[in-house]
């Protein structure tokens, strides 16, 4: 571990790159749910009316704003930073260990920015005027422990996808970026392919599992990338 | 570290610091095969002449995370080197011009105090003065914490004075290691008429020839002897130490099968083209 803490350093080097500027996306997804639903207002009148604010509960903004950053987080940490620990004396194996440490805190910042966002939402009666951005079902309708969850393990799962890029980058070249970027598509494509052909299985196991479904296999993808990018990390030159 | 573009200095440096993996042979440091071994490693700093850094660092950030991976980190050093370099510490490294990434190179690699440090072409980008700043900021460092220092480059006139053991690469292989003063003593330069030097030069191999005009100069492999300085005052020739820069010149005109420099250093690597080395500190 001694040696890994350097390189969760170096990862965390530039804070506002690491773990700001993610926490400024979620706020400015709030602001533009906020300015959208006072654009509603001016033909609805504000508060929103009861059955828009139910609509609102399906904004799924707070999950689409934080893949694109972070997986260029991920995919510079493990390309960019690599080089520079390689050249600082760092083993590749805790150049992985200290960034995936890095990927953690600025997950678990996430999770608790996702997490403030809900209580300030609550405290200000959806700030004001029936604007939702935390309080919505994506997130678990408001469910505390779900919002963390959902907001920390898509984040973990952001980071090490880009991370596997990255690192696929650094070792094998463009090329087989694509390849891998083609492969990760096929098998998504031949997942969903499944679940269609499964359809009453998976309904079935929605309501057993209710909104962790989506968040079991979230946290298996993403312990997947992380695997792949730690064996493809071993392999990769300066 | 010497030898012509593309013989391979690069990539010996990177292979004995495990940013690449060796297909054959054995690199040994401190007895062990260095790759992922982290307690070899955390002695080892190598900046690469092309070195990538993250392009949202600052030179101020670059230099404050650095420390962590060097336990004997030179505050004092660093800020010496960055204040007579004039590092920008607010500026972004991929809006660093070249020299100044040939500066934080140098300072990292000064302040780091690493038993093994590598500087790869350090002074690409630099003009005379900064690079006499790096000169002097090399010895002072090394003679307050002497270690191995392994320095590539192809000034070779210039770092002469700095260095200590050549290691001349040549396709690929060790061609010649020697002591830098066996170095300058395995050649001289005679110049003259060229009738005047071929009568003194005699049947000693002549590594290169130049002329101007009817002025030979000729670098003769071998130590000028006592009856050479004789002949030389008499026939007014003028001999003199020929040069590092002139002695790898001729290497690379000559394959070293049989004269190597390194022929009295107690080992044949000046002999063998090797696959093999061993880094001890």
């Amino acid at each position: 571990m001694t040696h890994a803490l350097p390189n969760l350093r170096l990862y965390l080097a530039n804070r506002t790159w690491s773990v700001l500027t993610p926490i400024y996306i979620l706020a400015i997804m709030t602001g533009i749910t906020v300015v959208i639903t006072a654009i509603i207002g001016i033909a609805t009148g504000l508060p929103i009316p009861d059955d828009i604010r139910h609509d609102m509960r399906f904004n799924g903004g707070a999950i689409y704003c934080i893949p694109g950053f972070l997986i260029s987080v991920g995919a510079l940490a493990m390309n960019r930073n690599f080089s520079m620990a390689l050249a600082l004396g760092s083993t590749r194996r805790h150049f992985w260990i200290g960034t995936a440490l890095g990927f953690v805190i600025t997950s678990l910042t996430l999770g608790v920015g996702s997490l403030v966002g809900l209580g300030l939402e609550r405290l200000t009666n959806h700030w004001f005027i029936g604007a939702r951005a935390f309080d919505v079902t994506p997130l678990g309708d408001g469910d505390v422990v779900q919002t963390f969850t959902t907001t920390t393990i898509l984040a973990l799962l952001s980071l090490f996808l880009g991370a596997l890029f990255g690192t696929v980058f650094r070792a094998f070249g463009a090329v087989w970026t694509t390849v891998t970027a083609i492969g990760l598509g096929l098998l998504l494509a031949g997942a969903a392919a499944l679940v269609v052909a499964s359809w009453s299985e998976v309904v079935t196991l929605i309501g057993t599992l209710g909104p962790w479904l989506l968040l079991n296999i979230a946290a298996v993808l993403a312990l997947l990338a992380a695997a792949g990018s730690y064996v493809v990390n071993r392999l990769a030159t300066v | 570290m010497l030898g012509a573009n593309g013989v391979g200095k690069t990539t010996l440096m990177s292979l004995i610091s495990g940013h690449t993996f060796r297909t054959g042979g054995q690199i040994l440091v401190d007895g062990v095969d260095p790759v992922e071994h982290a307690a070899v490693l955390q002695r080892m700093c190598f900046i690469h002449e092309d070195q990538r850094y993250n392009d949202v660092l600052t030179v101020g950030q670059i230099l404050s995370v650095t420390p962590s991976f060097y336990p004997d980190w030179s505050a004092e050093t660093a800020d010496r080197v960055v204040e007579a370099f004039r590092l920008p510490r607010g500026t972004r490294s991929k809006k660093l011009s070249r020299g100044q990434r040939s500066a934080l190179a140098i300072t990292i690699s000064l302040a780091s105090r690493a038993a093994y440090t590598f500087l790869d072409e350090p002074y690409l980008g630099l003009d005379a003065s900064a690079r006499s700043i790096f000169y002097d900021e090399l010895l002072r460092e090394y003679a307050e914490h002497p270690r191995t220092i392994i320095l590539s480059t192809h000034l070779i006139d210039e770092a002469a004075d700095l260095m200590e053991e050549a290691l001349i690469l040549e396709d690929g292989t060790v061609a010649v290691q020697t002591d830098v003063d066996e170095a300058r003593r395995a050649s001289f330069l005679v110049r003259c008429r060229e009738a005047d030097v071929r009568a003194l030069v005699g049947e000693r191999e002549v590594l290169t020839e130049r002329r101007l005009g009817a002025i030979l100069s000729a670098t003769v492999r071998g130590q000028a002897s006592a009856e050479d300085h004789a002949a030389a005052d008499r026939a007014h020739l003028s001999i003199e130490a020929a040069t590092l820069q002139e002695f790898v010149a001729a290497i690379g005109i000559h394959s070293l099968d049989s004269h190597e420099a390194g022929h009295d250093r107690g080992h044949d690597r000046g002999h063998h083209r090797t696959h093999d080395s061993e880094l001890t500190s």
